[in-house]
């Protein structure tokens, strides 16, 4: 259970960059977190919002993003990894793309569906590890994504504009 | 009032790795192999490293970091066997992460080291998403665990650069088959060397030593 001490870089980052730019209060952040990390996102949220009891950032919206393993194979291969059939698997065709650039579709989803995302990631782990093999040829592939854990913005508000 | 995004871009782990990579640097300039024991608590990580230290102290210049929620017993066990030994206390935490050891590196004389032995929280879990700055990366467990202790922890097997099964002469006592815990591994990571030991045989320890210090040769 290390999610207090990740609670405590996150919260440091947010003021940090809230306070660079005259914020009054952080709204909301948005946190992509790869799947094969071993973070909860439940229990992430819960130790920001107790860090964040006084400050600029009490009561904001804490928004986690899901992204999906990419993996790198030596036939060749560059690309996501998902287990089959998987939910956010929406069709076998763009398996090669890097849907977690743009993430709005998922990150959307995950927006209402937090709770339960984070379920997901828990009990899939072992099914996501299990498709970290080449979905081309079968092979252990390298994994270039899936572990990292990123802020990557947060809404402020300033009182004007000086 | 108004409103603005700010794009942060900050990636938490990311910040671990780049201390991680200096502290790999900070251990190539001395030419000092770093190797990163994790493990399961009560699998045996304590005891393969005295075993590996007593094999190999008349040959190589060894140092410990010992981590652990309070590490001083573990360190003292280290002392016992004359190896310089810091220290790591975590304190809440789960794992040690790569500010602990540059913390622990500075106080290792680096120029008079050859192999650095770094015993990792006994935890399966939250060691994987932290570097160290390690050239290799070890897990060990025991069959005590059970035998579907590998599958409830892929990621450590998955990025793991040699899997330890320890106390295997226990398998019958506990019911347990290595021979599953082995192709476990094999199906997460087919290319990990997977090494059975117990510290009852002989022979199984030397393997042990001997990946070590196959290590030690290929720096």
């Amino acid at each position: 259970m290390h999610e207090y001490s990740i609670a405590c870089e996150i919260f440091e980052q947010v003021i940090a960059t809230a306070k660079a730019h005259r914020a009054s209060e952080v709204k909301s952040l948005t946190l992509v977190m790869g799947r094969l990390t071993h973070t909860n996102p439940e229990q992430l949220k819960f130790c920001f919002e107790v860090l964040a009891e006084g400050s600029i950032a009490e009561g904001a919206e804490f928004i986690v993003e899901m992204l999906s393993p990419s993996v790198e194979c030596e036939c060749g291969y560059q690309g996501r990894a998902e287990p089959p059939g998987h939910p956010t698997d929406q069709s076998g065709e763009d398996i090669g793309e890097d849907r977690s650039e743009n993430g709005n579709e998922s990150g959307a989803r995950n927006r209402n569906e937090s709770g339960a995302e984070a379920e997901l990631h828990q009990s899939e782990l072992l099914e996501y590890v299990a498709a970290l093999n080449c979905p081309t040829c079968g092979k252990a592939a390298r994994i270039t994504g899936g572990q990292e854990l990123i802020i990557k913005t947060i809404d402020i508000e300033t009182e004007d504009e000086s | 009032m108004l409103m603005h995004v700010i794009n942060v871009g900050h990636d938490v782990f990311k910040a671990n790795d780049k201390i991680a990579d200096k502290n790999r640097k900070n251990l190539d300039r001395h030419g000092v192999l770093a190797v990163n024991i994790m493990g399961a608590i009560g699998s045996g990580k304590t005891t393969l490293i005295e075993e590996a230290i007593k094999a190999l102290k008349d040959k190589y210049r060894i140092a410990v970091i010992a981590g652990d929620v309070i590490a001083e017993m573990d360190a003292s066990r280290f002392r016992k066997l004359d190896v310089p030994t810091v220290p790591a206390n975590t304190g809440k935490e789960c794992h040690l992460d790569a500010k602990l050891v540059e913390k622990a590196l500075k106080e290792i004389n680096l120029k008079n080291t050859d192999l650095l032995i770094i015993e990792n929280v006994g935890n399966l879990i939250c060691p994987v998403d932290f570097k160290l700055g390690e050239h290799l990366r070890i897990v060990a467990v025991s069959v005590t665990e059970g035998d579907d202790i590998i599958l409830k922890h892929p990621m450590i097997f998955k990025t793991a650069e040699l899997a330890v099964i320890n106390k295997v002469d226990l398998a019958a006592a506990v019911d347990v088959d290595p021979e599953k815990m082995v192709s476990d591994i094999q199906a997460l990571n087919p290319e990990v060397p997977i090494l059975l030991t117990s510290k009852h045989s002989r022979e199984s320890l030397d393997v042990w030593v001997g990946a070590i210090e196959a290590g030690l040769e290929s720096r």
